[in-house]
């Protein structure tokens, strides 16, 4: 008797935490996507969700971590953008490993800039980042001369497609990125401290954790993985576009929001928002298979996601969980 | 006006306005209301005590229609009632005084008063609201206290109350609930809300008044009613016949010992911290004190007087403008808390929910808060403290298991203040900084709160409280330090001490510069010492003191407060006083000559004496020194 009780409450807390209930989302979609379209379920279109996934979730684990303190981060589209094309420059001259280290620094240091106006100087970090976006985004035409860069070394392809393990190296990447910062979120102090700066700023500044340095690592964080991102765009593509990663921070704040991040801090998990990525493009996928219109995708995927949201809250208070 | 018509007659007839029998209520698992019951009569002052947790908080949430009950009845005027909300039991007549107030502070104090009225539709009409306003403000005997255009965020937390009052009677309330009225106020502002009370009470309305200090309940309430566990334990008794231990006694259900007994034994030859001219503007002035080892001292003082602003310089939250401060003989000065954690400082500060928890952690990381911060490695460390978690929630009597798990937001105010403690205690800090370490604490938990500072303290921690309950701090401390007004005003043992006395000290004192001024320039034309002190039962309290060095010295500084025995001029102090010609008197040990001039305000109320000492004749014009301070007098005070 009691060990029914036991297991009954077991599997309540297996469903109050939010990645299970996400998960549970994540195969509906899989299931329903199956069933409507005979494509999907098609090897070639599986790898290539997985391709898909590589760009938004690289940024979207940038942003989980700004989101865990309570800011935003809407620059890095931009941020990847301009930092492709300073790799588009600088490859020639410094080699591929030098063009990738180019890309990944100014990353960084984007991330840098803005993360001190926000955490010293106390700006709001939608005001800093949208300001951070235009330069980002203008930066980027003014740099590569309003053309594509493609005198790319073909070696650069293999940098994405080149298997480890049997995984093309863009997902590998991709996957060894999301544990790492699973691995850092959960059990060093910097992560922790992340997530008591977004729960309650004052309580982490008064238990005397430093609330300075880690409001400013998430936007760094965030600068360096756009990057990347950028990094893994442009060698899949062999081409690097001033356009590039326009819009994508629409798709990374969606992802963690979908993955069950509170946009008031404290509150999210690097899994869910990987969770939430793959959710994005399997719908944005089997929407293409299905032959929806592009002109009507994005009321979709805004529908989903609203619907996504809401359907969270309400079962999060009825059980209570978070 | 209607309304107020009908309170009037509610106040005539016999029935009560209120009745409530059997309210339940549940929140999840927790089974908040059990049965509770109440009722109120127009023109009373009803007070609804309980430790936390009782449901007293609940109740009033359900009478305001804040919450709706599960079960139980509920009568209005002797129909069933049952709000969907506190619009529809405000328009009914009940309305709610809350802890933290439920203003707008962009908003006018009038638009704030009349804010119900955005709800209706047609036009705003303020010509009609600021008419009514004034009417509300006659009535509540405050007329020139509440500038009704201001921004309620630059109003003092009293004034805010007011607004809240002066809302309530807007929508012509019958019925108001006090919620932890004056847990911000000071003394005076308390006094003031009870004179709005009385006169609430005059005019017929009925009056919930909730609150933990016990001292108020009885100066105020006429009837109680007592809660536990979310039963009504004691319904209505008549306060005139109760004492403080009756209530307690119900509070707890059991007899409790004094709260305060044993004081912690100190090593005065051990000065853990020394401070000295403390300042951090703009509300810390010039604090001086020293902390010893095993000690606990006391902060007295009123709200706003500078002491949280003292305790967050200490701890590095708030940057030092001035003075020193030496920790273990070698100075200090912490730029961040992570420093001060480091060199053995902790701090727990007093707004639990906004500086202490961090609500999406559990339990176990809260109390693991502090412990993060110290740690040194990139890891969390937790599991080096796991031996020390568990043996510390075992003193504390915290029930282990699925306390760690849980979310730290589902526990009582004084089960969250132990965690709090806990998270501090767990480092073993040399110094311990609590402010206000028992508000919104029930009293059976503030004694093992007090038992957990003593063991600390007979361990060897340096403890400073702060309090604004002045019969805490003489409980709990040796000795206080009372600050005024960002200054240190004394420096004293509690047993010399009674909370009459503790508040004369921390009055903040309008007056006080220019008395300082008055008795500088006595100091230095007399070329004595001049000083301002108040006399009682034997003993002198010096208020302040400049001048007399050698001779002259009276035998005594600025918060001493010796027998009269004790000091210099014995037989000035100990001479009748009341003598028609103020005269200087002298020693017959040789010591100096005093002259004693007695201070009254134009109410009379006493305000001690100031005095004049010299060395040896020629003395001073006794009759000129009496009218500067006659002048001080009529300017001042």
């Amino acid at each position: 008797m009691s060990e029914t009780i036991n297991r009954r409450g077991s599997l309540r807390r297996l469903a109050a935490r939010l990645e299970i209930r996400m998960l549970g989302l994540a195969l509906v979609v899989f299931v329903t996507l199956s069933l409507a379209s005979p494509f999907f379920l098609q090897t070639n279109n599986l790898l290539n969700l997985l391709d898909q996934s590589v760009v938004t979730g690289i940024v979207s684990a940038g942003m989980s971590f700004v989101i865990l303190t309570g800011g935003i981060d809407l620059s890095v589209g931009s941020v990847l953008g301009v930092t492709a094309v300073l790799m588009g420059l600088a490859m020639p001259h410094a080699g591929i490993l030098g063009g990738v280290f180019v890309a990944i620094a100014a990353g960084a240091g984007i991330g840098l800039f803005s993360g001190v106006l926000v955490a010293r100087f106390g700006l709001a970090s939608f005001v800093v980042t949208l300001g951070v976006m235009a330069i980002g985004r203008s930066l980027a035409y003014i740099f590569s001369g309003q053309n594509s860069i493609s005198d790319l070394p073909p070696g650069f392809n293999d940098l994405v497609y080149t298997p480890i393990l049997g995984i093309p190296s863009n997902v590998a990447t991709l996957l060894v990125l999301y544990v790492l910062a699973w691995l850092y979120l959960t059990f060093t102090k910097g992560g922790r401290t992340i997530y008591a700066i977004g729960s309650n700023r004052e309580a982490a500044r008064a238990a005397g954790l430093n609330v300075l340095a880690y409001s400013i690592l998430p936007y760094i964080v965030s600068g360096a993985l756009a990057a990347v991102a950028g990094v893994l765009l442009s060698a899949q593509i062999l081409s690097i576009d001033p356009l590039a990663g326009t819009a994508l921070e629409l798709d990374a704040i969606a992802a963690v929001v979908i993955g069950g991040a509170s946009l008031a801090g404290g509150r999210g998990s690097i899994i869910g928002t990987l969770i939430g990525v793959m959710i994005m493009v399997m719908i944005r996928n089997g929407l293409n298979l299905l032959g929806v219109s592009p002109f009507w995708q994005g009321s979709a995927i805004g529908a989903i996601i609203i619907a996504a949201v809401l359907a969270e809250r309400l079962v999060s208070t009825r059980t209570g969980g978070g | 006006m209607a309304g107020a018509a009908a309170a009037k007659a509610a106040a005539l007839s016999p029935s009560p306005l209120l009745e409530a029998r059997g309210i339940e209520k549940r929140f999840g698992q927790t089974h908040a209301l059990a049965g509770a019951d109440f009722d109120l009569a127009g023109g009373e002052v009803h007070g609804l005590l309980g430790a936390n947790g009782a449901g007293k908080s609940t109740l009033s949430r359900v009478i305001s229609g804040h919450v709706r009950r599960d079960g139980g009845t509920l009568l209005w005027r002797g129909a069933a009632f049952d709000p969907s909300g506190p619009r529809e039991a405000l328009a009914a007549g009940i309305g709610m005084v809350m802890q933290e107030t439920s203003l707008a502070p962009d908003l006018s104090v009038l638009e704030n008063i009349f804010l119900p009225d955005l709800a209706r539709p047609g036009w705003l009409r303020r010509g009609t609201w600021r008419a009514r306003a004034e009417d509300i403000l006659a009535i509540l005997g405050q007329t020139s206290s509440l500038p009704l255009a201001v921004e309620v965020r630059r109003l003092s937390a009293a004034q805010r109350q007011l607004v809240e009052i002066a809302k309530a009677l807007a929508v012509d309330a019958a019925l108001i609930i006090f919620d932890e009225p004056t847990a911000s106020l000071s003394p005076s502002e308390v006094e003031r809300l009870f004179d709005v009370m009385a006169r609430l009470r005059a005019a017929g309305h009925g009056l919930v008044f909730v609150s933990h200090r016990l001292e108020e309940v009885l100066a105020i309430t006429d009837r109680v009613t007592v809660m536990r566990e979310g039963r009504t334990v004691a319904l209505g008794l008549a306060t005139a016949r109760l004492s403080q231990a009756d209530i307690v006694r119900l509070m707890v259900g059991q007899e409790l010992g004094r709260i305060h007994n044993a004081r912690a034994t100190m090593d005065t030859a051990a000065p853990v911290l020394t401070v000295r001219g403390l300042a951090a503007a703009p509300l810390v002035r010039d604090v001086s004190f020293t902390l010893h080892r095993g000690e606990i001292l006391g902060l007295g003082g009123l709200v706003g007087a500078g002491r949280s602003e003292t305790l967050e310089t200490l701890f590095g939250l708030r940057a030092k403008t001035a003075g020193d401060i030496h920790l273990h003989g070698r100075p200090f000065a912490a730029r961040h808390p992570a420093q001060a954690i480091r060199a053995g400082i902790a701090f727990v500060p007093e707004d639990r929910r906004g500086q202490s928890i961090v609500p999406d952690f559990s339990v176990r990381e809260n109390l693991l808060l502090g412990h993060l911060s110290a740690h040194r490695g990139f890891g969390l460390g937790y599991r080096a403290r796991e031996a020390r978690v568990k043996a510390l929630l075992e003193t504390l009597e915290l029930p282990q298991e699925r306390l760690l798990d849980a979310n730290m937001l589902n526990f009582s105010g004084g089960m969250q203040q132990k965690i709090i403690l806990a998270r501090w205690l767990l480092l073993g800090p040399k110094v311990l900084l609590l402010d206000e370490p028992t508000k919104g604490v029930d009293i059976g938990t503030r004694a093992a709160i007090y038992a957990m500072l003593r063991d600390a303290a007979d361990a060897g921690t340096a403890i400073l409280v702060v309090s604004s309950d002045f019969e805490e701090l003489l409980g709990l401390c040796a000795r206080i330090v009372v600050i005024s007004d960002g200054t240190t005003s004394a420096e004293m043992a509690s047993a010399v001490l009674d909370e009459a006395k503790l508040t004369l000290f921390a009055a903040p004192r309008s007056s006080m510069a220019a008395t300082t001024r008055l008795l500088g320039e006595l100091a230095e034309e007399t070329g004595g010492a001049a000083f301002w002190a108040l006399r009682d039962g034997g003993r002198l309290f010096c208020l302040a003191r400049a001048g007399g060095a050698g001779e002259a010295d009276p035998g005594f500084a600025t918060g001493a407060t010796p027998l009269f025995s004790e000091t210099r001029i014995a037989a000035a102090l100990g001479a009748a006083a009341g003598e028609a010609q103020a005269r200087f008197i002298a020693e017959p040990d040789g010591g100096p000559h005093t002259l004693l001039i007695p201070v009254r305000s134009h109410r009379g109320h006493d305000f001690g004496v100031i005095g004049v000492s010299v060395a040896r004749p020629p003395l001073p014009d006794a009759a000129a020194i009496a009218r500067r301070v006659g002048d001080l007098v009529t300017r001042q005070m």
